[in-house]
């Protein structure tokens, strides 16, 4: 076990009435990095943030950072804070005493900790707004206030929770620079909760992906998006075919699938006679009108294409199950015309990735 | 990334984050939050028949005795009652002639000052522990439904129910005299007494402040707490900093009311102080009585001037702390 | 010496807020506990000994301890011939019918008033103000004041022929804010887009009103209605110079405390009034329930939803 860093080992949470809210959660977190929760909502990744704050206990297991133990230890002794979901913004003290708010609980006398919280609140650009009440700012703004409130204090890590939740699209795109701009700058470990999987792929160095209470996975957003281990990842992921049937034999490194629509080939081994099931990424797919090979390829009909800006993703239709893939945006014209028609999706075997069960 | 690129970055970001909230500026968000409403759009004229009955009522018999106790209170007595539109300020020259009156006054700014106090003491915990230890909120609902059932009781039957708890035979002194022992003799104090009154007031009024703290305290964003204990403020410091702050309104809506009602008491002080204490109340109804109704009304306007005056000072107060 | 008493007593009152202010929560808890038990014994405690000592026999006293218990006897003695018994029983019959009156003119106040306060108008500010004046207003200077109206109005010259309207007059004006309140709540939670659809299918303003918004909101004008009754019934000082020769039951009970000689019928005739007051939030909790339940339903629905998501995301999806 490292002594840097974050470490939780063997967190469990239950809570009264048997209900597990997070189960077996082993996770190392090392300083300075940007680590993204993402799973559903119910999943227990903001119970999981609310353990590492200390705004909840664990029902066993520890918490340590740089090696000392944080189990027992009050939020107010802990070196992490929290930028809250609704950002938790003193709503009857000004932005500048929102932000020197930690400070003064530190003692720091007034003059020091005014001039640290105007550099803070400048970092964030809202000088301007000082004097200002929370309620008298946006969204945007707020959240920064937020930020700056827990920069102040100059914590070890960072906790977000859901911070791009209240801002419309636009303002979130930004702010995804902006926060990793910052946390880059800074040199602080981030630990941001989302249920959103495209903030999650933008924003983090790892990502957690966290589901029915336990983690399902944990890696870089390319290693989760290329290699999903089982099948809440590929499905939880988004623009992942999955495949289910049973392994018929192999095919040297590959192992053959017989699925309800045909033969599959993919890369892996299983015992035959197995269950199996394998992933396919939409971007992988590739569409033609040619006849159906007899493995890694299957008869569609292509319901209705979807221009996404960048690529165009396709909407179709396998015996009643639905079916996606993504093209270059260059063929919206070509695939436009093939709507309705019946088309042949195929993928190479090494594109496709055999699931856990 | 060199950092040089980082601030570039932050910048370009800090820049377009700006024009797009542009669109979201308070302003804009303030109008739209004034404009909803709950209903939809009407004629002036359906504004208008919605709100003549009410008002109506509240002219007749709100307004208007208000209004006339002012009145009379300028105008001449009469062996009845008083000469209407007939000015005089005698009644408050009469109010005056003895120092009973100017004493009484004092006695029930006092009184009422000290029975808001212990009404926010003994209130405050109340509601505190209703709306911030009472975790299921159905358990909650049932508990404040104990705590506000009896100011659904008359309060003259409430007032009655003291009899047997106060006075030399009443509950407290049999249970300090023949149970505990600490004292030999039946204490006094307890009936027709200042100690009685305050006592019996402080149940009567005490939901008054319960009420608008406790919805004050449950409506408090938990994760304000949270985001102070979290930045290292000790329960104290988060309860001066962040929770009593917050709870201020319902606090001064509390005092407000009981200082308010307490001023203007009149069957409490009656029955329980039984003549030998004193209100501006049962003074107003002493004259009312005689008759002199020209300074009750006077006494009445005074009553209404001290409690204005107290709210003024209480509304003051309260914008001084929001500054600091 | 007593000075002493006093602080002492202010110091053990203040322990409670103290312990709030200063210690966390988990270790103020079982102080504030302790505490909020006194405060009920504090406030039920009289009643209770009051209904106990209702329950003495014949020889039963005003004071503890309690003599031949238990019986109906000062239940019974309600219901006598002697005078005293008949104006009570009078005062109870006329309290009803008049909290009746009150309550179906708060419902009405309360619903107008509310329908008005849906939008704002020019002047919305000083009528919310008005409303909520009556709670502020001292009873004894409602009453007083009205006193002087109607004397100035010459109508209470002669004895006897004040009516009843000053009664329900100020009655009314002082359930109103409550009644108010309670509408406030109700359109606060209320949807108007429902309304908006039956104007665009054709209805007019009146027939909306009928149709859609009365049936939504009646339960909200019940209770307004229910307020007004339970404090109507318990109404006392707004009532006291202004009733003339009407002697409503509170009034009745004030009359009788006043005077020197008491029995312990005054304890079983504040019993009954406690419990036609506790029957009434009875009431008023049930009907909220019953209109809660359907919003209630659905967050409920909500929830089960929302914990569910996680069982809904990982069930296969892509077969």
């Amino acid at each position: 076990m490292s002594d840097t860093g974050l470490v939780l080992k063997d967190v469990y949470r239950i809570f009264p009435g048997d209900v597990t809210a997070v189960s077996d959660v082993n996770l190392e977190i090392a300083n300075g990095e940007y680590v993204v929760f993402l799973g559903p909502s119910g999943c227990g990744k903001t119970t999981t943030l609310r353990i590492i704050a200390g705004h909840d206990e664990p029902s066993s297991g520890t918490v340590t950072i740089d090696g000392e133990l944080m189990n027992g230890v009050s939020p107010a002794k802990r070196p992490i804070t929290t930028v809250f979901q609704h950002y938790a913004l003193f709503p009857h003290k000004s932005v500048l005493n929102n932000v020197a708010f930690g400070l003064k609980m530190q003692g720091v006398d007034k003059a020091e900790r005014e001039t640290q919280a105007k550099a803070a609140i400048e970092l964030v650009g809202l000088t301007k707004f000082m004097d200002r009440k929370p309620r008298e700012l946006s969204g945007g703004q707020q959240q920064r206030v937020a930020l700056a409130r827990v920069l102040v204090t100059r914590p070890k890590a960072i906790l977000l929770d859901e911070p791009l939740g209240g801002l419309d699209r636009l303002l979130q795109m930004k702010m995804r620079v902006e926060l990793r701009a910052l946390q880059r700058e800074l040199g602080i470990t981030f630990i941001h909760v989302t249920h959103n999987q495209e903030e999650a792929l933008s924003m983090a160095d790892r990502i957690v992906v966290m589901g029915d209470a336990i983690v399902q996975q944990v890696g870089t957003p390319e290693h989760l998006a290329r290699h999903p281990r089982n099948e809440f990842v590929a499905s939880f992921m988004g623009d992942n075919n999955v495949f289910h049937g049973t392994v018929s034999g192999s095919n040297g490194g590959n192992v053959i699938i017989d699925t309800d629509y045909g033969k599959v080939e993919v890369e892996g081994s299983a015992a035959s006679g197995s269950t199996a099931s394998m992933a396919i990424r939409a971007a992988a797919v590739k569409i033609s009108t040619d006849a159906a090979p007899a493995t890694n390829g299957v008869r569609v009909r292509l319901d209705f294409a979807e221009y996404l800006g960048d690529s165009v993703k396709l909407h179709m239709d396998l015996d009643g199950k639905p079916f996606i893939a993504k093209v270059p945006e260059d063929r919206y014209a070509e695939v436009r015309a093939l709507e309705g028609k019946d088309v042949t999706a195929t993928w190479a075997a090494e594109d496709g990735h055999l699931l856990e069960q | 990334m060199s950092s040089n690129d980082n601030h570039h970055a932050m910048d370009e970001a800090r820049a377009e984050v700006a024009s797009a909230e542009a669109l979201e500026s308070p302003e804009v968000v303030k109008a739209a939050t004034v404009a909803a409403t709950t209903g939809p759009r009407r004629s002036p004229l359906v504004t208008l028949a919605w709100i003549t009955p009410g008002t109506i009522w509240l002219l007749l018999f709100l307004i208007a005795p208000l209004v006339m106790i002012l009145l009379v209170s300028v105008w001449n007595r009469t062996p009845t009652g008083f000469d209407a539109f007939a000015f005089s300020v005698d009644s408050y020259g009469r109010l005056f002639q003895t120092s009973v009156f100017a004493t009484t006054l004092r006695d029930t700014i006092f009184r009422a000052i000290l029975v808001t106090l212990l009404c926010v003491l003994i209130g405050y915990p109340i509601a505190y522990y209703l709306a911030r230890c009472v975790k299921a909120v159905k358990f909650q609902i049932a508990l404040f439904i104990v705590v506000l059932a009896p100011f659904w009781v008359a309060y003259i039957v409430r007032i009655v129910a003291w009899n047997p708890v106060l006075g030399r035979q009443g509950v407290i002194n049999y249970f300090l005299v023949e149970i505990v022992g600490i004292v030999d003799e039946p204490i006094d104090a307890l009936y027709f007494s200042s100690l009685a009154v305050t006592i019996v007031l402080i149940q009567v009024y005490v939901l008054f402040m319960v009420t608008p703290i406790f919805f004050q305290l449950a409506t408090l964003d938990n994760a304000s707490i949270e985001a102070a204990r979290d930045l290292g403020a000790t329960p104290a410091k988060t309860f001066r900093e962040v929770v009593f702050p917050l709870s201020l309104p319902g606090v001064l809506i509390g005092c407000i009311f009981v200082f308010v009602l307490v001023m203007g008491e009149f069957t409490t002080v009656r029955l329980i102080g039984g003549g030998t204490i004193q209100s501006v109340g049962t003074l107003v109804y002493d004259y009312y009585k005689l008759p002199d109704l020209p300074a009750a009304a006077a006494g009445a306007t005074i009553l209404v001037a001290v409690m204005t005056v107290g709210v003024a000072v209480l509304l003051r107060f309260s914008k001084i702390r929001e500054v600091v | 010496m007593t000075i002493i008493w006093y602080l002492v007593a202010l110091a053990i009152i203040a322990i409670p807020f103290a312990a709030m202010v200063f210690l966390p929560i988990n270790k103020s808890k079982p102080i504030l506990l302790v505490f909020f038990l006194l405060f009920i014994v504090f406030m039920y405690g009289p009643m209770l000994t009051m209904g106990v000592l209702s329950l003495q026999g014949t020889t039963g006293s005003m004071t503890l301890p309690a003599k031949e218990l238990f019986s109906f006897h000062w239940y019974s003695e309600l219901q006598s011939t002697s005078s005293v018994m008949v104006s009570v029983r009078q005062g109870i019959s006329k309290s009803l019918w008049l909290s009746l009156i009150v309550a179906v003119i708060t419902a009405i106040l309360s619903l107008t008033l509310g329908m008005a306060f849906r939008r704002a108008f020019r002047g919305s500010g000083i009528l919310f103000y008005a409303i909520l004046l009556s709670l502020m207003t001292p009873g004894l200077l409602l009453s007083l004041g009205l006193s002087f109206l109607l004397y100035y109005a010459g109508i209470a010259k002669g004895e006897g022929t004040v009516g009843y309207l000053p009664i329900i007059g100020v009655q009314a004006v002082w359930a109103l804010p409550f009644g108010f309140l309670v509408m406030m709540s109700v359109f606060n939670r209320y949807d108007a887009r429902a309304e908006e659809a039956a104007r665009d299918l054709g209805a007019s303003s009146v027939r909306t009103f009928r149709e859609v918004t009365l049936p939504l909101i009646w339960t909200g004008v019940f209770g307004a209605g229910l307020f007004g009754f339970t404090l109507a019934l318990n109404e006392f000082e707004r009532t006291f110079l202004v009733s003339g020769s009407i002697i409503t039951l509170p009034l009745q009970l004030y009359i009788i405390t006043s005077s020197s000689v008491l029995r312990p019928y005054v304890y079983s005739l504040g019993v009954v009034t406690i419990l036609i007051s506790f029957l009434l939030i009875a009431l008023f909790l049930v009907v909220s329930a019953v209109t809660g339940r359907k919003t209630t339903r659905a967050i409920e629905d909500d929830d089960g939803g929302s914990m569910n998501t996680s069982a809904m995301q990982a069930a296969p999806s892509g077969d």
